[in-house]
């Protein structure tokens, strides 16, 4: 029945979780995997050596894992945690980044978001900007009209 | 840890990597013969897992075991999660997925090594 694939089309058009959203989704799934294991392990072998990066290291997995299932889930609240997590996520990264590019010495131990995320290919800077973007372009059709 | 076997793994998965790639911007799905080629990655990372506990069991030096422990195990457990993650999508979207979950294979492995070598995290 074509009108039915037409409207499931149409409805996954509007997924987060579909499309370039599974590559969004496995991409926040991996950073979210390797910032936690890294943090855990850091924090519980070395955390006096650099607490503020192995701190933000946590904090920055946390945001990972709720980017991760709430754009796998997709749905309204979830695209509302999305949308606010992703925005603290871009803050994050940015100020971090920043931060580490003025002063070196206060991050001589990576944190994730240290170097907009070099040490991760920059995925870190690229993640957010596309997750904003995408949750964007996914909105539902009434959203768009209000805006 | 380092080695014929650990590049081998690497060249394995870089190549899936493309072949997956390659597929995507074909905008092809899934095909058989590109899981046959997950399945013997697979196996190799298998080999690999049981090669490092050994090898670890065998070595009275020092380094982060629960880290080399914790990559091998995520090396074992990331390809087949990601490959279910694409399995349903319709679009070239699980193709590439699966590609960027090859791509994950080599760095973790070259993590692994680090480790090995007792390069701090």
């Amino acid at each position: 029945m074509p009108e039915i694939d037409d409207a499931e089309d149409a409805a996954n058009e509007r997924a987060t979780n579909r499309g370039f959203g599974r590559i969004l989704v496995a991409l926040y799934a991996i950073m979210a995997i390797g910032a936690t294991t890294r943090s855990l392990f850091a924090i519980a072998t070395k955390f006096d050596q650099a607490p503020l990066a192995y701190s933000l290291s946590a904090f920055a997995a946390l945001v990972y894992i709720i980017a991760t299932f709430t754009l796998a889930r997709g749905d309204t609240a979830s695209r509302r945690i999305a949308t606010v997590s992703i925005s603290i996520e871009l803050i994050g990264v940015l100020v971090v980044g920043l931060l580490s590019l003025i002063d070196p010495a206060a991050f001589q131990k990576a944190s994730v978001w240290s170097w907009f995320g070099l040490e991760y290919l920059l995925l870190p800077l690229a993640l957010p900007i596309l997750g904003l973007w995408w949750l964007r372009h996914t909105r539902p059709v009434e959203d768009s009209a209000a805006i | 840890m380092t080695g014929l076997f650990a590049n081998l793994i690497i060249g394995v998965a870089v190549a899936l990597a493309v072949w997956a790639a390659v597929l995507a911007a074909a905008n092809k799905r899934i095909t058989r013969s590109l899981l046959i080629g997950a399945a013997v990655l697979e196996v190799m990372l298998l080999a690999y897992l049981i090669g490092g506990v050994v090898q670890m069991i065998g070595t009275d030096r020092t380094f982060a075991k629960f880290e080399f422990l914790a990559y091998l195990v995520g090396l074992l457990i990331i390809p087949p999660l990601g490959i279910a993650w694409a399995w349903d999508e319709k679009s070239r979207s699980g193709v590439a997925v699966v590609a960027v979950v090859f791509l994950v294979v080599p760095i973790m492995v070259m993590r692994v090594q680090q480790v090995w070598a007792g390069v701090g995290a």
